[in-house]
């Protein structure tokens, strides 16, 4: 089960589980924000590389719009999926 | 060793992760690491149904283990040969291909790669020290 709520302000709330089957919904869910975001991932329990793509992809839309992505409250588990893909040197890990 | 045959799309993803769920639990493994196999699943899984050309309806994920360490293998059958295990990993910043293996091979402590009467035949070892 995965679920992405985007709140007024920029702030995105992901939840469960982002793996290939969720991708294209949360790509098209994060195609609609049109300004500096900060996710919420407190409620994330997996993601795998093909969620993991969809965030980069998000980030450098919005870094090259001139806009600011935050990532926040991630697991310890979900922390250390993105340190492995070596994206702890792209993204901004809070 | 536990196995069990999945439909060859994405929709086999959900399942596959309670298939490793409930063996992790069987195992008395701390429930921690059924994260770990099932994101190993999932990234081995995507990778065949994206370079596995051909293939059957179903693949089969086999789950073994002794100890600390669990054994996948992961079988696709009537394919023609894809080696994940060869050829260096590209460069990746995240937003191109590249990153599944990348995380499989930082993650995984062995795997290998068969190819048997047209069947793609990968076993990883994953092993949870104490």
């Amino acid at each position: 089960m995965f679920s992405i709520e985007i709140q007024e302000g920029g702030l995105v709330k992901l939840a469960g589980r982002l793996d290939a089957a969720q991708a294209d919904r949360a790509k098209a869910a994060l195609d609609t924000v049109k300004e500096s975001a900060t996710l919420d991932l407190a409620d994330l329990d997996y993601v795998s590389s093909a969620g993991l793509g969809i965030l980069v992809q998000t980030f450098k839309r919005l870094r090259d719009a001139g806009l600011e992505f935050r990532l926040t409250n991630m697991k310890p588990r979900i922390r250390t999926v993105f340190v492995y893909a070596g994206l702890d040197r792209v993204l901004r890990l809070d | 060793m536990v196995e069990r045959r999945f439909p060859r799309h994405l929709g086999s993803l959900e399942p596959m992760a309670q298939f490793v769920s409930d063996y992790v639990g069987s195992r008395g493994l701390d429930r921690e690491h059924s994260f770990t196999v099932d994101l190993l699943v999932e990234e081995l899984f995507t990778n065949m149904l994206k370079h596995g050309r051909g293939g059957g309806p179903e693949v089969s994920l086999g789950l073994d283990g002794e100890r600390e360490e669990v054994v996948l293998t992961l079988r696709d059958f009537d394919v023609e040969s894809f080696d994940p295990t060869s050829g260096p990993l590209r460069p990746s910043d995240g937003s191109g291909g590249g990153l599944g293996l990348r995380l499989v091979r930082r993650i995984s402590d062995s795997i290998r790669y068969e190819y048997v009467g047209r069947s793609s035949i990968i076993t990883l070892t994953k092993r949870f020290p104490a």
